[in-house]
Parts: C-alpha cells; structure tokens; sequence
C-alpha cells in the first residue's frame, strides 16, 4: 500500500447560530469524518440535499475552516487559512461556470491571475502557461481575448476547468460541476476530465447526484446522510454489494 | 383526436444581417389525453415553441404557421383577447426553476387561493372563503402533500426544490386544464425528486386525460409514460417516434449521438472516453444553413446544404437526407 495523497482526518464542522444575546446553538453540519484518497483516482461523495457533501467539499478545498481534525497532504500539514499552499494543491470547479468567472475582464487576465500570485515565473512565462493550458482544454490562443459571456456554456466550464488545472494541483474538487451543462456538452467536458486525468495524474474529488455519471467516472464512491459517513467503497464494490438502502437508493439499484 | 396541432411553425426576429429563424418548420401534434416529450439542448428553440403555443409573445418575434390549432380554434385568426380566454382556461404551464416562480412575499396559501377559479364558489364572504381553503387543501392533497397547513402557511424560500414543484404543479391543475406544458420540471433536481414529479405527472395524465407537452433536455430522463417523443435541435426537427422506435431502431443522425452519449446504456465501460458530436451548439447568430446538425455530424455530404424534408415511415418521421438505415417506402 503505497502512502495516501490527502489524509482526512476526523473533521467536522459545525456553525454557531445565536439565538440571543448571550444564548447560542451549535449545529454540526458534518460529523467526525476520516478516510484516504490515493494519487490519480477519483472519488465521488453522493447523498441527498442537506447530507453536508457540499461543506465536506468546501472543507477539503479550503473555501471554509474545519472545526476539528486535520488535512494531510502527502503527510504534510495543510494549514487552515493558507491559502497560498493549498491553492498549489487544491483547486474547485463550480456548478455555474458563467457566474463563477469574472464578467468583467478577460479569460486570458483570469487565468493570468493565479500564476501571478503563486508562481515566480516571469509574465512572458506565464502567457506561455496560459496559451498552453487553454490548448490543453481544447480552447483556442485567440480566446485569451474573449470575454466569458462570448464564450457557449459548454467553453465557459473548460475555462474553469482551465483555471483549475494551470496551477498544476494534485486534487481538483468538483462540486455538481456536471449537473447544468447540455448532454453533448457534458459528455465532452467527461471526456476532458478523464484525458486531464490521465495525462496529469490528477485526482478528482466529485460530488453529483448523478449516479450515471458516477458510474462512469468514479474509483470510489462515499455516500452521506445527515453529516455522516453511510458507506465507503470502491465503485465495483458499492454496485455489487451495496450494504446500505440508500446506497441503493442513490445508485438506483433494484 | 389531435387537440394541439401545429403544422410549420417558424418563428424569426430581425437583426442587423437580416432575420434570424429561431424556429424552422416545426410541427408537432399532440392527442387527447397523451404524453409527448420534446427533447432537445439548449437553444434549440423549445422553450420558444412553449410560448409560442400559450401566446407569450413578444413583439419582436413573428410567428408565422401553416396551421396552429388547438381543439377547432385557429389561434393564430384570434384577437389576443379572445386566445387569452381559450389558452387561460385550457392550458397551464410549469417552469424550471419552481422556487423562483412563487411570489417570494405571500405565503402559498395565498397564492394558490388566488388560482382557484372562483364563479362557482356561492354564499357570504365567510363561507367563500372557508370553501376556498378547503378547495386549495384538496389540491394539495392531489398532488401529494399530506402535510397541507404548513405547506400553506410557508414562504416559497421554505421549501425544498420538490415540494415548490409540487405547489407549481397544483396551482396549474387548479382549473382543471386541458394541456399542461411542463418546461424542464426537473433539470438540476435529484434523481428521486424528479421521479416523484414524473409519478405525479403521469398519475394526473390517466386520472384527468389531461394532455402533456414535456420538455427536456436529456433523452435518458424522459417520463416512461410518453407516447411520443420529437427531437428538435437548433429549432429544427429532427426526428417524431415512440420511445421503443428511437431506442431501438434511431433513423437521425442526431437521435443515434444522442442516445450513445447518455450514460444509462450499460455497453459503455467505466472510465472510457464517450462517444460525442464534435464541436458545439452554434450560436442564434451564426446558424449553418440547411440541415442544422450538418457541421457536427459525422455522415453530413454535399446534399445537407439543403433542408432535409420531413418524412414519415409508418408513423416515425424524420428529417435527413442519409437516414442510418436504407429506408424504401416512405412518403
């Protein structure tokens, strides 16, 4: 057994709502949760609506701080709030690419600015880059001009794709980054996914309700119900011998 | 007996290079008391063809058709006032995105009350207004709420994805329409929501003969239930059939990528790359002419610059000059 690429390490995360003055409820949003991902797989988290798939997701990309329990990176810390390093590690595909990229300036500035901020290259260097990466994700050099709203929904997600991949991260998070785009459209950002996978080594952290896709793209599968674990497996696993209804449920299993 | 039939619509808007057709040549008929699905992606004018039928037209829009009938009316010859009356009392709609439909300031309660068509409701004001209540209570155990007076007395930011498609949905059956045209019911819900809203759609269909015109994206997400399903893309017909007939013999181009591309044939191996159309959807600006699909399709030859004609092969139409199979005797 070779060592894990992301240790998760009983993390959980709960939110404090005040309901006086000094009087306040914690709610845990995701209990004590821990397991492994290995370099170069992908790993879908399924669960119905309020299941806390999309915090685990924000947890692991750093968007928001853990309550408790650690994150472990090849064996090294990744701290809470340093977003330098776990930017150069871990990066997030959302669900609305139009809304997740900047309307006002160009695709060529927005992916600019991540090398910018994280790399030392000089800037004919980090043109470079991005000339390369959009290639790498079937754009063309000229869209470094466009603006994203010039661009059809199904560009729009290869160039949040693009902007998740010029840092060259080890895990990419994608939370429902499937789910709005059209059938012929998602089959070729699939098909993206799995060639970026291959070329790059990049493992995929997934969260979808679909269980096709699942199906298709998945090592493992990690079902979640009220903040907690149900079931964790790897996808031959789960389809054959699913332990729990609602891994059934999700998988559409009769 | 065909209560909606509408033979060429065409839909075009001007614009700087000249008209644009939105739609070209559609035609759909629906029976009584049947289930049609429209699939197709986005822009491929469906939503367009959903309002052209219910009159949500804009002034820009012209909406031309060789025949756009409902029942024995010709909607087209009517005064907008007159076709308000016949579609408002015979047709409703439910639309994508549930949550953002409702009034986010009245409670539901309130806003299905005021769907509830009032001229048969007798007696004093307190009365009416108990037989109100109790009129939207029933509703909303049709639909399947058992939980009526917190649904009621909720805020449309209150409930969950499901139950505001629910409350869409009994509001649009309040008057007992004879179509209802379902805009995308489910896209983005789970997969257990969305059957719930299928079930439900399909139950109100055998109960009340009420015909539905379905409209969505995915084939592979299609109520079972549907007698026929067209495909359209880019405001062009592709390819009118009963489900058995696209699955098991597609004669489009378009029908045959489409049903590779969905995942739920198991032929496919995990983690193998899918079969696509290459390119993307043009955009309403930049059109190709002739068969639409042609510059993304891998059998397209020098004949698809031209329109292909619909043709009919005992009940399954279809529009293209190389069908996948050799087809003799067709009209």
């Amino acid at each position: 057994m070779t060592e894990p690429l992301l240790q998760i390490q009983q993390v959980s995360k709960s939110y404090y709502h005040k309901t006086g003055w000094f009087r306040g409820r914690r709610s845990l949003a995701l209990e004590p949760i821990s397991f492994d991902l290995q370099a170069g797989e992908t790993l879908a988290i399924m669960g119905e609506t309020g299941s806390g798939k999309s915090t685990l997701a924000k947890l692991i990309a750093g968007v928001e701080v853990p309550s408790s329990g650690q994150f472990l990176l090849r064996g090294e810390l990744l701290e809470p709030y340093n977003y330098q390093q776990r930017c150069r590690h871990i990066r997030m595909i959302f669900q609305d690419s139009l809304s997740s990229l900047n309307q006002q300036t160009t695709i060529g500035q927005q992916l600019l600015e991540p090398l910018r901020f994280n790399t030392l290259l000089t800037l004919a260097e980090q043109q470079q880059k991005v000339l390369t990466t959009l290639r790498q994700v079937g754009l063309l050099p000229e869209h470094y001009n466009f603006y994203p709203h010039m661009l059809s929904s199904g560009q729009q997600q290869r160039v949040c794709i693009a902007r998740a991949i010029i840092l060259e991260p080890q895990i990419i998070v994608a939370d429902e980054a499937l789910v709005a785009l059209d059938p012929s459209i998602r089959a070729q950002i699939i098909n993206l996914i799995l060639d970026l996978q291959q070329d790059m080594g990049i493992s995929f952290i997934l969260i979808s309700h679909s269980a096709e896709i699942v199906k298709h793209v998945a090592d493992k599968i990690l079902i979640m119900h009220h903040g907690k674990l149900v079931e964790f497996g790897t996808t031959e696993a789960l389809l054959s011998n699913p332990q729990q209804p609602l891994t059934r449920l999700l998988l559409g299993i009769e | 007996m065909n209560v909606l039939d509408i033979r060429n619509l065409t839909i075009e808007i001007d614009s700087d290079n000249g008209p644009i057709r939105l739609v070209d040549g559609l035609s759909l008929q629906i029976a009584e008391g049947e289930i049609h699905t429209l699939v197709g992606e986005s822009g491929s004018g469906k939503s367009l063809l959903a309002k052209a039928i219910l009159g949500f037209i804009n002034p820009r829009w012209r909406v031309t058709a060789d025949r756009l009938w409902w029942r024995h009316y010709d909607l087209l010859a009517l005064t907008a006032e007159q076709r308000r009356t016949i579609t408002g009392r015979d047709m409703a709609m439910i639309f994508q995105n549930p949550s953002s439909y409702l009034d986010p300031n009245s409670s539901i309660g309130e806003q299905l009350q005021e769907c509830i068509p009032t001229e048969d409701i007798k007696g004093f004001y307190f009365r009416r207004r108990a037989e109100l209540k109790i009129r939207a209570e029933r509703l909303l155990h049709r639909v399947g709420i058992k939980d009526h007076d917190t649904v009621m007395r909720a805020y449309p930011f209150e409930l969950s994805d499901g139950v505001a498609q629910k409350v869409s949905i009994a509001m649009a059956i309040a008057h007992n329409p004879k179509l209802l045209i379902a805009d995308e019911p489910t896209n983005a819900m789970e997969p257990q929501t969305r059957g719930q809203i299928y079930r439900l759609l399909s139950k109100l269909n055998a109960s009340q003969g009420m015909s539905v015109l379905m409209i969505t994206q995915d084939l592979s997400a299609i109520i079972p239930e549907s007698k026929r399903i067209s495909m359209v893309y880019c405001g062009q017909l592709m390819e009118v059939g009963t489900p058995q007939q696209l699955v098991e013999q597609p004669l489009h181009p378009y029908t045959e990528a489409m049903l590779s591309m969905s995942l739920t044939n198991h032929q496919t191996p995990a983690k193998s790359r899918l079969p696509t159309l290459t390119g993307s959807i043009p955009t309403m600006a930049n059109l190709p002419i002739g068969c639409r699909l042609g510059p993304r399709c891998g059998y397209a030859r020098r004949a698809c610059i031209d329109t292909p004609r619909l043709r009919k092969l005992k009940q399954h139409q279809f529009a293209c000059h190389y069908p996948l199979i050799e087809v003799k005797n067709y009209d």
